[in-house]
Order: structure tokens, then sequence, then C-alpha cells
């Protein structure tokens, strides 16, 4: 039976320290993740929060590791009641260089069987990437729909 | 029960005529696959192969061909490590989304633990965002093959 995980690997030309501001500034995600904040301290255990532009939380968990511009962690899980009775899940983030690029490995783990929330945020998390990688790249952000990610 | 399957899904700014072509086309496909020639007359049920620095380096037939939708091929590869291991299949869903084509690569029928399973987990994340920058920026990523296609041997 496969671990019940969620694993993407990119390739971008930017920087590692270009790489992890764009992971870790809330302004720099917002142009990329649908308008979403990450809005956190960063300081190991300190809350985790994503927040939209209309201001309400929709994700919540803590920092677990906070190693620039190497490895990024944090546990989130979604507040709607869509996945209620969740657990929060780890979402982890390895930043290598590779010749001139640099090699982004997201690993989001800790899900329960049949859990409808990996089957979300892997519907999610191709579509933020790939505006990440554009962005970096090109300057500007990838016009995906919202609806996108549901389908 | 899950069978041996990688799927990888991105989000391109193209149109689905272009992200065909890149595809498709030998000469554009040597631009981002690492200097891989593709050719085939794109029909179901022809041939098609890879070639890489003068040897082959994958082959098999076309499937499906339904032109900017969906392209489906079988997958052997030429390396003698990969000789014994049975036939797989690649599945390319182009969809528009917005502005965007989003693009699957399905490949399963995989060999639990083999070696093809293994070369194409590391190759598709490059290949694929080879072709994200080159169709949006115009210029292809200066990446690193896998060392493994270093080392090719011609299909009997």
């Amino acid at each position: 039976m496969r671990k019940p995980e969620f694993i993407y690997v990119t390739y971008i030309e930017t920087t590692p320290e270009k790489l992890w501001e764009a992971l870790t500034d809330g302004d720099f995600t917002e142009r990329y993740w649908f308008g979403v904040h990450l809005r956190s301290d960063w300081k190991v255990g300190s809350s985790f929060e994503m927040v939209r532009s209309n201001g309400t939380v929709s994700d919540a968990g803590k920092v677990v590791e906070y190693d620039a511009p190497r490895r990024l962690a944090y546990t989130f899980v979604n507040l709607s009641d869509e996945y209620k009775g969740e657990l929060p899940a780890l979402a982890t983030f390895v930043i290598e260089p590779h010749g001139k690029l640099v090699k982004l490995t997201l690993t989001h783990e800790g899900f329960a069987e049949d859990s409808k929330f990996l089957a979300g945020i892997s519907k999610g998390w191709p579509a933020i990437l790939s505006g990440l990688k554009s962005l970096l790249e090109t300057g500007k952000p990838l016009d995906v729909p919202y609806a996108a990610m549901k389908s | 029960m899950s069978k041996p399957e990688f799927v990888y899904t991105t989000y391109i700014e193209t149109s689905a005529e272009q992200l065909w072509l890149a595809l498709t086309d030998g000469d554009f496909t040597e631009r981002y696959w690492f200097g891989h020639r593709v050719s085939s007359d794109w029909e179901a049920g022809s041939p098609y192969k890879f070639v890489h620095q003068g040897a082959d380096s994958v082959e098999g037939n076309v499937l499906i061909a339904d032109p900017y939708t969906r392209l489906v091929y079988t997958w052997n590869e030429c390396k003698p490590a990969a000789k014994r291991e049975r036939t797989s299949r690649v599945t390319f869903d182009l969809e528009p989304r917005g502005k965007v084509i989003k693009l699957t690569v399905t490949h399963d029928n995989l060999d639990e633990g083999g070696k093809t399973l293994r070369d194409i987990s590391g190759g598709w994340p490059m290949v694929l965002a080879s072709l994200k920058s080159l169709l949006e920026t115009g210029h292809v990523l200066v990446i690193d093959p896998p060392s493994s296609t270093a080392k090719e041997a011609a299909c009997a």
C-alpha cells in the first residue's frame, strides 16, 4: 500500500535566496498563490497562517523547520467544513542548487488514509508551484483561474 | 490497490497548439528534452522513437493522437537494464484553463521498483520544467541531465 503523501519536484531558474523569499514573504506569496498571504514570524513552533485577500484565515498550523535558504517545513490544515476532522499534515520544502538552477522538492505527508485534504492539496500544489516558477522566471504571475485547482 | 504510476501536472502559459507541437516535433523536443529528438507520423498505431546522439533512446507505438487534446504512446527504454521490463504507457492530457494550459502526464503500467520507474520519476520533472520554461520564456533551462541518460544502447 502506498503512503498517503504528495511529492512534487520542479526546477527553477533562480537563486536559493530568491526562492526562499518567494516561499516565506507574504507579499510575494500573494502574487502567485491565488492572493494568499502567508503570515508567520517563522520561528520554529510559531503559528503559521494562510490569509486570503479578504482577511480571513483559510489554513493554519505551525512552523516546524526554518533553515534559510535550504529547508522550510510547516504543518497546516484547511479550516473549512469541507475538511472537518482532518489533522494538520506536514509540508517540507527542500531547496538545492542544481547547476545554474534550483531544484525544489515539496513533500506533503502525514495524512490519514483516504484523506480528502490530501486530494485537495494534490490539485492545489501543481497550480501554485507552476505560478511560482513562472513568476520567478518571467517576472509575471501565471494567470491560472482559481477554479482550476478544484478540477 | 494502486499500481506503480507517475502523475505530474503543470500549468503553462501557451496555446494547446503550441504545446502539441512541442510534444510531437523533433526540433522542438531536442531543445528541452536533453537533446532527445522524437519522430513519428503521429497516426494511431504508428511507431515513434526518440533518438539521442545518434542512438535510439526510447521507442514505442502511438495509441491515441487526438491533436491539441490527448497523446498516448507506449514506452520502451532502449537501455539494456530496462530491456526486460514490461512496456509502459505515457498519456499527455492538455486542458485549457483560462489563459493557460493544464498539462497532465501520466506514466503507468510500470514495473514495481523497476529501473524505468526510477528513471522517469526523476526525468519527467526535469523535462516538464524545461518545457514550461521554453514555452514561457523562449529559452531552455540549462539543466544537468540525469546521469543515467548518459549511456544509451540501441533498441534491438
